[in-house]
């Protein structure tokens, strides 16, 4: 096994320097690149319906759920959807640092891609379903700025909602408790976001190609994304937290970024979110959770809170990448660079003493920079 | 000596942890029989722990469970008063973002639901086997990849 793949990659090396004209050194990556290479993928990944949420791949409850999400019923001075934060033309997020909804908020909206694939959602993991986050914008009086109360009257009066919901629960929205409400929306709204999901990307076909010997395919990819992605795995180490088919590892860590948005406000980060969690009356171990054995709760059940949690943040899919600046939990990277920046300039006295003894700074040469970028923009 | 875990690279390594006091007298002997079927295992002096590992292979990111039999004061193979499993990556300084929860099984036998190995590298699962206050230590290193 050893010796096929080792010849099989000598084999691609050789095919690349003859399609390029062996105009730049080709990259060639070795049996243990190889397979953290083709660790990435294959890609989609096929998901399972989310046993927590009863209307998850329902086709009409996604339909609904679709045209919640683009209400502006939905929220209480109806000028505002999920939608007008969340844009589809931009990879679902609004291409801001700091999100705005009935007030600015202290994080940066996250796209929207691949959600069945999270552990926990939002950028301090203080959800641990789909449903639960989508429960957190309408009920933020910055955001959406709805009370359960609220939404259930709002349903009621709105035609085309109060019809929708009738037609997927069986009974229009005052039958209902107003919480249940909230839960049966969310609900909805999570089925609609399940679809939202990123197709196969450059890396992706270089993957395959590298997994099935397809020299063409493999001297396809750009030579500087290759660099760049020998740096991912390699010297940059990136590939401990972003690793596997989705590029992320589903947790937290602090990465040295400032906690403060705002003088004399300090943002917890997973600490906060431990807690939030906890007192969540929508978590997966309370009344709401479809799956009555509860065995969708294991992380839910057993999370360990720490004051190492303090200023830790979700580690981001980096699954299209390219089309989701600014960057980080607070925006405050404007572009790719200025991310592989921050990792090759980490101000070490940012972290914690207690915390993890992993990042150092990269110290990378213009050139790998450049190449990095590149790679990410292939994913 | 021992078999390993199915996909894992594991190095035994064992550390004597301090006496605090001596402890009670234990009423019960752990099972033995169990112990002998386990597939991993490790002794330190007058302590064994034997485990194996639900999944049998250990996954970066995915939740597992140890099945845990611990017998102290040598060959009278006694029951100690309490088992704790934790994990960490001594390299990067941090521990399991999950605290796993026990479900006893019987006198020295428990099983650890929850365990997380959130990241890939180098891995040290630590056993507590107490005598009442007195504490000893076994850890197990275990290499885990993407």
């Amino acid at each position: 096994m050893r010796l096929r793949r080792t010849a099989r990659v000598a084999l691609l090396a050789g095919a690349v320097v003859l399609l390029t004209g062996a105009a730049n050194t080709p990259t060639i990556f070795d049996d243990d690149e190889t397979a953290l290479i083709l660790s990435h993928g294959p890609w989609p990944v096929k998901s399972a319906p989310d046993p927590s949420n009863r209307l998850s791949a329902e086709p009409a409850a996604i339909a609904y759920g679709k045209a919640l999400f683009e209400s502006n019923d939905l929220s209480i001075d109806r000028q505002r959807s999920c939608a007008t934060c969340h844009q589809e033309n931009l990879a679902f997020t609004d291409g801001i640092a700091r999100g705005i909804g009935i007030a600015r908020v202290d994080r940066n909206t996250p796209p929207l891609f691949n959600m069945r694939l999270n552990r926990w959602y939002g950028w301090d993991g203080k959800s641990d379903s789909l449903w639960a986050q989508s429960t957190a914008p309408i009920l933020d009086a910055r955001e959406l700025g709805m009370t359960p109360a609220t939404l259930k009257t709002r349903l009621e009066s709105t035609k085309t909602l109060k019809e929708g919901y009738r037609q997927i629960f069986g009974t229009v929205p005052s039958a209902h408790e107003a919480e249940a409400v909230v839960v049966n929306v969310a609900k909805a709204m999570a089925a609609f976001q399940e679809t939202i999901v990123s197709g196969k990307s450059p890396f992706d076909q270089f993957r395959d190609a590298l997994d099935t010997g397809d020299t063409a395919g493999v001297a396809a990819y750009p030579e500087g994304a290759k660099r760049g992605l020998k740096l991912f795995i390699g010297k940059g180490r990136c590939d401990l937290c972003h690793f596997g088919p989705n590029f992320t590892n589903g947790e937290f860590h602090d990465i040295g970024l400032p906690h403060f948005p705002a003088p004399g406000r300090v943002d917890k980060g997973r600490y906060g979110g431990i807690q939030l969690l906890r007192k969540n009356q929508f978590n997966l171990l309370g009344p709401y959770n479809d799956d009555k054995l509860r065995a969708t709760a294991g992380f839910t059940r057993h999370v360990r809170l720490t004051p190492k949690n303090w200023g830790e943040f979700r580690v981001p899919s980096l699954r299209e990448v390219a089309r989701t600046a600014p960057y980080m939990h607070d925006g405050s990277k404007t572009t790719l660079e200025d991310v592989v920046n921050h990792y090759s300039e980490i101000p070490e006295e940012r972290l914690h003493q207690d915390g993890e003894k992993l990042l150092k700074p990269l110290n990378l040469t213009d050139a790998e920079k450049a190449d990095l970028v590149a790679f990410l923009r292939t994913l | 000596m021992r078999r390993f875990l199915t996909g894992a690279v594991l190095t035994a390594s064992l550390v004597a942890a301090s006496l605090v006091a001596a402890g009670p007298a234990l009423a019960d002997h752990c099972p033995t029989d169990t112990l002998a079927t386990l597939p991993a295992q490790l002794e330190d002096g007058t302590t064994t722990v034997a485990y194996k590992t639900k999944p049998a292979k250990i996954e970066v990111g995915k939740p597992f469970s140890i099945e845990v039999v611990a017998c102290v004061d040598g060959k009278r193979r006694m029951a100690p008063s309490r088992i704790r499993v934790d994990a960490g990556m001594p390299m990067h300084g941090h521990g399991m973002n999950y605290k796993p929860s026990e479900r006893k099984i019987g006198p020295g036998h428990s099983t650890f639901d929850g365990m997380v190995f959130h990241m890939p590298g180098h891995w040290q699962i630590t056993f507590d086997v107490y005598e009442g206050d007195k504490r000893q230590r076994l850890t197990q290193k275990i290499s885990v990849k993407r």
